[in-house]
């Protein structure tokens, strides 16, 4: 059974994306295409939502290495927001951290990103 | 402070090699299942881009099984000899500036750049060489610690066993295969030579072309009926086409006599099943009792039969089957002595002999495919197709509704 899904918000230079569920196998990729599929339409700043995300385990952890590499060699920013304990230990264990810019909730991050036009 | 984040590493890195675990016992396909495994290790250590290879000795090159970060690298295989081989060290995973002045580096220069390798770890499980894992930069650009590397070993042991025991499923599954094939060659040799022998036993008797042929096809009908295994009803077949090579010893003017036998010759005649039984002994079929059906067709349920005078309850159904079928066929074909009998006049001396020559179960039965070949319910009709179409489909009907609707009470 895939217990993962993705919900996409695509703006004019910002994606929010929201996954829900496990990240802990192969079906978890379709969050990687995704964030490639607007990085390549030339999307630069991608939002990724975790307040319905649960667990990431190792595959998962693979998955967030490639998002990160993809957005750097894009020339994008990524922005992760509503992540609770877990993920951020995991993401700052892995190094994944110092790539991305962390923010409490999805509003907080647009509401800077409009700004910073 | 770093203590904290070397317990979380460690608990991270434990429950990675949980999902390893996982991932390579379960019932993925091996492709899919090898690539998550993959997943895990990139995970583990946050590299972006890495391969899995599976070792070909055949072509002494290392072939692309998963991938992940990397773009249009579908086919690119890195070419090995035995004496790379020979100079790694087991799961060991090497920086590749400690194989760069290499000839393995040298021999698949272009393929390392494409495949952006940073470390190459050679797969071994026990002493075979069965692939390879290649990882490009780390997230950190950091080099693996020695710790990190430990972990990597562990992680490639894992990996290598995992090749390594399907390799060795898919070359048993080959053989398996192979062995099949060999098997379905040798069994249609085998019934081929089978058929040989009964168009050699028919060729003796001018009347009875292709007696045996119809026999093994009777037999085969009223299995099915009855609902036997494929295997038993293969083994019946077989015993329809082989149940008077007795007769290769009766002289060819007893057989194809024109008038009345005498005493002497129906001795004679009646030497055949035994004789059947002798020269078919000798043979060790893969079916069971078919030296039984082909010795014992000429008993009868009354015990009037021979070679053994056998009673209803010491014959089997096997043996009432071809009893039946054997001497339907006489019935339905001309006979140096007589002329066949019309398919109505056949069925009514069944009927006759019920429960003196024929048993009423395997008989009832043999009237009912019958019934159903005439309506048309059989799709492939083993009866049917031998006899006389002169018949009137009325008459026959009504006749085998007489004698299944007596036997049924």
């Amino acid at each position: 059974m895939n217990n993962f899904s993705i919900s996409v918000k695509p703006g004019n230079d910002i994606v929010v994306i929201m996954p829900k569920g496990y990240v802990n196998d192969l079906g978890a990729e379709s969050l990687e295409h995704a964030c490639e599929k607007y990085l390549a339409k030339g999307l630069k700043k991608i939002i990724i939502n975790f307040s319905e995300m649960q667990f990431i385990n190792s595959i998962g952890a693979s998955v967030f290495t490639g998002i990160v590499q993809k957005t750097l060699e894009y020339g994008g920013r990524l922005y992760f927001t509503n992540m609770k304990k877990t993920h951020c230990d995991v993401f700052e264990m892995l190094g994944i951290i110092k790539h991305v810019n962390v923010f409490k909730d999805e509003r907080e991050a647009l509401n800077l990103l409009k700004d910073s036009k | 402070m770093k203590g904290k984040w070397d317990l979380k590493r460690l608990i991270f890195n434990m429950s990675a090699l949980v999902d390893l675990g996982q991932e390579v016992t379960s019932s993925k396909v091996f492709r899919e299942k090898m690539k998550a495994a993959l997943y895990v290790v990139t995970g583990m250590f946050s590299v972006p881009k890495a391969a899995l290879f599976v070792n070909n000795s055949n072509r002494r090159s290392l072939e692309l099984l998963a991938y992940k970060g990397l773009r249009e690298i579908d086919g690119t295989d890195i070419h090995i000899k035995s004496r790379h081989i020979k100079a790694f060290n087991k799961n060991k995973p090497y920086k590749i500036n400690e194989i760069k002045n290499k000839s393995f580096y040298e021999n698949n220069n272009s393929a390392f750049k494409k495949l952006q390798i940073k470390t190459f770890i050679p797969l071994f499980a026990k002493d075979e060489f069965v692939g390879a894992i290649t990882l490009g930069q780390r997230l950190s650009r950091k080099s693996y610690r020695k710790s990190e590397k430990d972990v990597l070993k562990v992680v490639a042991n894992q990996m290598a066993i995992t090749l390594h025991n399907s390799t060795l499923f898919k070359k048993l599954s080959n053989k398996v295969a192979e062995n099949k094939g060999l098997y379905e060659n040798m069994r249609h040799i085998y019934h081929d030579t089978i058929q040989a022998f009964a168009a050699a036993i028919d060729a003796k008797d001018v009347y009875t072309k292709n007696h045996s042929y119809r026999v093994a096809r009777y037999a085969v009908a009223i299995a099915r009926e009855l609902r036997w295994k494929e295997r038993d009803i293969e083994g019946i077949y077989v015993a329809g086409l082989l149940h008077d090579i007795g007769k290769i010893i009766i002289d060819k003017g007893v057989i194809n006599k024109g008038g009345k036998l005498n005493l002497m010759e129906i001795i004679e005649i009646k030497k055949h099943p035994q004789v059947s039984y002798d020269i078919l002994s000798k043979i060790k079929f893969p079916w069971k009792d078919v030296v039984d059906f082909v010795r014992h067709h000429h008993e009868r349920i009354d015990g009037k039969g021979y070679p053994d005078s056998l009673v209803e309850t010491e014959l089997s159904d096997g043996v009432k089957i071809l009893a039946l079928a054997d001497a339907f066929d006489a019935m339905t074909t001309d006979r140096p002595y007589r002329e066949k009998l019309s398919l109505s006049e056949a069925l009514k001396e069944v009927k006759k002999c019920l429960g003196t020559q024929f048993d009423s179960k395997i008989s009832n039965v043999f009237f009912r495919v019958l019934q159903k070949e005439i309506k048309g319910d059989n799709k492939e009709p083993q009866i049917l197709l031998h006899l006389d179409k002169d018949f009137d489909i009325t008459i026959i009907t009504t006749l085998l509704e007489g004698i299944t609707a007596e036997l049924s009470v």
